[in-house]
This record gives structure tokens, C-alpha cells and sequence, in this order.
């Protein structure tokens, strides 16, 4: 299993404290891709890359991941990052939700 | 379908003129997947992310009417297809490929849906397949044409 590092997340934090809640900036959610019989692997890999910017061999590392243990984290980010994320993987057909971070 | 050669950013992919009805109506069963398909959270109270999930079910169906604009418009372009002796020629551009393999997925992915989600063992089920035909060639022919778009997009990264 290649070793690969966590995604170095940056949340877009607005300096304008007023028009954003607490819960919004604070990276609480999980981005979860969940495996299913349908979704070609090259093709999961394919939209990793896609949507996050991850090179291949960090995008197979997951892909495997969700196809060898049900599941792959895939960030971990705050609320409106982690729907938008959610919003891009289902625009590609992948099984994705976000779940709070325990 | 095979592919031809890559000119510069085009993709050239030759195929037959069945192989061509094929895809054509294989395009046209786009979109598959239901809407109510496409969840936020598995986990979290429904109540709660009602807003959120209408947003998604939103964005989802805004995108898929986009797609299907541009895939009549591909459809209905008379130069997409060149026709050459032994068939016709499609040219497509890396970001079309990626655009529709996002198509070919959603009619994969929704016709397993439409199949009852079955599991990776009862794919491999002749039974499924003689339950409905339809939907089961339209998940294999989908993910045929799928991994020969992959494969290309691949070879030339």
C-alpha cells in the first residue's frame, strides 16, 4: 500500500467574522466516498483527480481504499466545503456523503 | 470503437455503423439515475439536512439538464461524426471525453439502480441479466464504452 500524505486543507475563512457562523469555518464534516459494484475503478480514480487535484497515485490509494474497505475518507473540511465536495461527486454518479466528524 | 489517433488535443475514435446506433441510443436513455438517488448524509437526521439535500437534488438537476443540452447538441452535430468507408469517425476533445464519461456513468449507475442495486455477486447472475435485458445492456455497454474512453484519456496523459 503506497503511503501517501492527508491533504493539506485550507479552508476559505472570510476575515468578515460577522456574516459567518462559528460552525461554518470550523472543518467539521467528513467527505466519505462508499463503495459500490458499479463505478469503474479507473473511473473513481479519474474523478479524485478531478475534483480535488490529487495525483493519480493518491487518487488510486483512496479509490482502493473505498474498494477494499467499504469506504474511503476523503477530507475533512467544514460544512460548506464538505457539501460543495459532496456536490461535485455526485455530479460525476459516485456514492459520496458527508457525515460529522465524531 | 477503437481509438484512431490523437491530434493534438483530438481524440479520433473510429467506429462501425452499429457501434455507432448503439451509442446513439444508449445517449439518449441519459438521464437515469433518480434524483432521490443522490443523498447528502448517510448518518445525519434527514430534518436537519433537508435544506442541504434540496440544494443538492437541485444542483444535480441543473446539471443534468446542461448535460443534456450539450448531448443533443453533440447528437444532432453533423460534424462530430465524419463519415469514412468502414464507419464513421468520432472527434472528441479531452474535456468532452471527461464530459461523457459523466453521462455514460449516470446511465450506468442508474440502470443498476433501476436493477434493484444489486450486489457483486449477483451481477455475475445470468438471472438478473434475463430479468431485464434492457437495463443490464445498457449497465455493460455503458461501462464498455466507459473504459475505452478511460483507456484513452490514460495512454495520452
Amino acid at each position: 500500500m503506497p503511503v501517501t500524505e492527508e491533504p493539506v486543507v485550507l479552508p476559505d475563512i472570510d476575515q468578515d467574522e460577522q456574516s459567518d457562523s462559528r460552525e461554518s469555518l470550523e472543518p467539521g464534516y467528513l467527505v466519505v466516498c462508499w463503495d459500490d459494484p458499479v463505478n469503474l475503478m479507473d473511473y473513481v480514480t479519474r474523478v479524485f483527480q478531478i475534483v480535488f487535484g490529487w495525483p493519480k497515485q493518491k487518487a488510486e490509494f483512496h479509490m482502493l481504499q473505498v474498494h477494499n474497505q467499504g469506504k474511503s475518507v476523503l477530507a475533512r473540511e467544514s460544512l460548506e466545503r464538505a457539501e460543495h465536495y459532496v456536490h461535485q461527486l455526485h455530479r460525476f454518479t459516485l456514492h459520496a456523503t458527508m457525515e460529522r466528524d465524531a | 470503437m477503437k481509438l484512431l489517433q490523437v491530434k493534438g488535443d483530438t481524440f479520433v475514435f473510429e467506429l462501425d455503423k452499429q457501434e455507432k446506433i448503439l451509442l446513439f441510443e444508449l445517449l439518449k436513455l441519459y438521464p437515469l439515475v433518480p434524483l432521490a438517488h443522490h443523498r447528502l448524509s448517510k448518518a445525519a437526521d434527514p430534518k436537519e439536512l433537508a435544506p442541504a439535500q434540496q440544494l443538492l437534488e437541485e444542483a444535480v438537476a441543473e446539471q443534468r439538464q446542461e448535460n443534456k443540452r450539450q448531448l443533443l447538441a453533440m447528437l444532432n452535430d453533423p460534424q462530430r461524426f465524419e463519415p469514412v468507408e468502414r464507419g464513421f469517425r468520432l472527434h472528441l476533445t479531452g474535456p468532452q471525453i471527461e464530459w461523457l464519461l459523466q453521462v455514460l456513468n449516470d446511465l450506468r449507475v442508474g440502470s443498476w439502480v433501476i436493477l434493484g442495486e444489486p450486489d457483486y455477486d449477483d451481477l455475475k447472475h445470468l438471472k438478473l441479466a434475463l430479468q431485464n435485458p434492457r437495463y443490464f445492456l445498457t449497465m455493460e455497454i455503458s461501462g464498455q464504452f466507459q473504459a475505452l474512453l478511460l483507456h484513452a484519456l490514460d495512454g495520452n496523459a
